[in-house]
């Protein structure tokens, strides 16, 4: 078979290839290019265009263009206003008399725009029309509808080959359109669904926010330190992540910022006369606040979204050593997201006062964490902080 | 022949606009910097340039400055990317003496329209 002959062309094998790429594309212009690209390949036109709605603007925008040089109009040069003839004829639905295909050919425009037995007002769209269509260049205008909207507009030159085309290939066309309108379509529904999934979690952090704020509310001496754990953290797996991209990944990030936000939140079931009290707790209280991580858990163990996010408030007072609580788990077994927020965390509390203490300076809470690093904390998220520390980032 | 001066950085746009003026019976020129333009309108006198205001190198502002230093008369169209109101250098080209804008994406009848009445006033 020789390919790009007119008829020789199989058309229903190039429109399931084309519907099969399409599940694929979630850009609506990378699909439109492909399927301009095929027409001019394909059916081997001269040229091919098309037209897309520009919701805003209301207009229609040429967005892609192939072709011959001389022929192919580069991207977003051209544009038709919806007042254009092109946009009022498809609006308005193309009598079937002249344009059997609902498609628009120029041949049938001329023709039209002369005939005796239409209308006077058609007669002058069709004129109208043909001009547009000489302008583009245009031998066949395809409309895309999805629905009663019109999205786009395809532009067609003539064959290469010379000839009118056949209805074999007016009907690919339409194929293609509608396939143009699905795509489009769907590429809508999904970026408008992105858009909802991010209002979402933005809601979802501003709650926890609002929870984070109700735990430094009831804990006086602690005031926007969930805040600056929260910020700290972050920047640390930030970092971790340009040293190693694979160390940290999105999903984990999300985790920590939750994490990070709530890992004191078991605080809500701790006795404020504990929380604030001046001087040293007793063995009792102690063993109490030694309860917060899991009271955390059992908070927000029932969200099923913060599975992983609770591995972070769980697990902030383990120590590298293995001496911390609630598991005494060691080394590379604390989940990272806990052993980051377990450096911030401490390092926020010493630099800030306290009941039993005043701030220390930032330079003296470094040395310290350096001198715990591989006991109370994670080498690597150490070997971060010193790094912040020479930036003056800390 | 009515001649036309277009300029722009884009081959693309070039390529078409003189291809487009061409069947319209119009004698064609290109530039693609505005330096070539400023020679080419000195060496070929063009009835009308057509000149896009965003070019690399000497913008289409300072290019349209120096042709009518050099010839007050010359006509230039600008086209412009970006929405007239919301460009100053828009107002820069009309004190500068710039016959008219058209801003992309245009219409391709209204562009005929506008540089061939020109034309023909010749």
């Amino acid at each position: 078979m020789r390919m790009g002959l007119g008829r020789s062309v199989d058309y229903k094998k190039e429109l399931e290839k084309a519907a099969k790429t399409m599940i694929l594309v979630h850009e609506p212009d990378a699909l439109i290019k492909m399927i301009v690209r095929m027409l001019v390949q394909k059916v081997r036109i001269t040229h091919a265009g098309i037209l897309l709605h520009d919701k805003a603007r209301d207009t229609y925008i040429l967005t892609v263009s192939k072709g011959a040089a001389g022929f192919k109009i580069p991207a977003g040069f051209a544009r038709i206003d919806s007042d254009n003839p092109l946009v009022r004829f498809f609006k308005e639905g193309p009598d079937k008399k002249y344009f059997s295909e609902g498609v628009i050919i120029y041949g049938e425009a001329k023709k039209t725009a002369v005939s005796k037995g239409a209308e006077p007002r058609l007669r002058e769209l069709a004129a109208k029309v043909a001009y547009q269509m000489e302008i583009y260049e245009a031998v066949a205008c395809i409309p895309t509808y999805f629905r009663d909207e019109l999205l786009g507009i395809l532009l067609l030159g003539g064959k290469k080959s010379g000839g009118p085309f056949s209805r074999d290939e007016l009907s690919f066309f339409m194929a293609l359109a509608s396939d143009v309108a699905m795509g489009i379509r769907n590429a809508q529904l999904f970026r408008e669904l992105e858009l909802e999934l991010d209002k979402r979690k933005r809601l979802f952090i501003n709650t926890t926010v609002a929870l984070a704020a109700a735990i430094d509310a009831k804990d006086h001496y602690t005031h926007g330190h969930t805040a600056r754990v929260t910020n700290l953290s972050l920047e640390i797996a930030q970092r971790l992540k340009n040293r190693n991209k694979y160390a940290i990944n999105d999903k984990a990030m999300e985790d920590l910022q939750i994490a990070s936000l709530l890992h004191d939140i078991g605080k809500i079931g701790i006795p404020e006369s504990i929380l604030n009290k001046e001087g040293s707790l007793n063995e009792e209280e102690h063993k109490k606040m030694r309860e917060h991580p899991i009271l955390g858990v059992t908070i927000i163990q029932a969200i099923k979204e913060l599975e992983d996010a609770v591995m972070g408030v769980k697990y902030h007072h383990e120590r590298f050593d293995g001496l911390g609580y609630p598991e005494g788990l060691k080394g590379e077994n604390i989940p990272l997201i806990a052993a980051i927020i377990s450096v911030a965390d401490s390092y926020d509390a010493m630099t800030t006062d306290r009941p039993y203490r005043p701030a220390m300076q930032k330079d003296a809470a470094l040395a310290e964490i350096k001198r715990l690093s591989g006991l109370q904390f994670n080498p690597r998220i150490v070997e971060i902080m010193a790094e912040l520390s020479r930036e003056d980032r800390l | 022949m009515p001649k036309l001066l277009i300029v722009d950085d884009e081959t693309d746009i070039l390529e078409f606009a003189a291809n487009f003026f061409r069947k319209r019976k119009v004698e064609v020129f290109t530039a693609p910097n505005g330096e070539q333009a400023v020679s080419m309108a000195h060496s070929h006198k063009p009835n009308l340039v057509l000149m896009d205001i965003g070019m690399s190198g000497i913008d289409g502002i300072e290019t349209l400055k120096r042709m009518k230093e050099m010839d007050c008369n010359t006509k230039v169209i600008m086209v412009t990317g970006r929405e007239p109101q919301e460009d100053a250098s828009f107002n820069k080209c009309m004190e500068l003496g710039a016959m008219g804008y058209i801003h992309k994406p245009l219409e391709l009848d209204e562009l005929e329209k506008v540089v061939l009445k020109e034309l023909m006033k010749i």
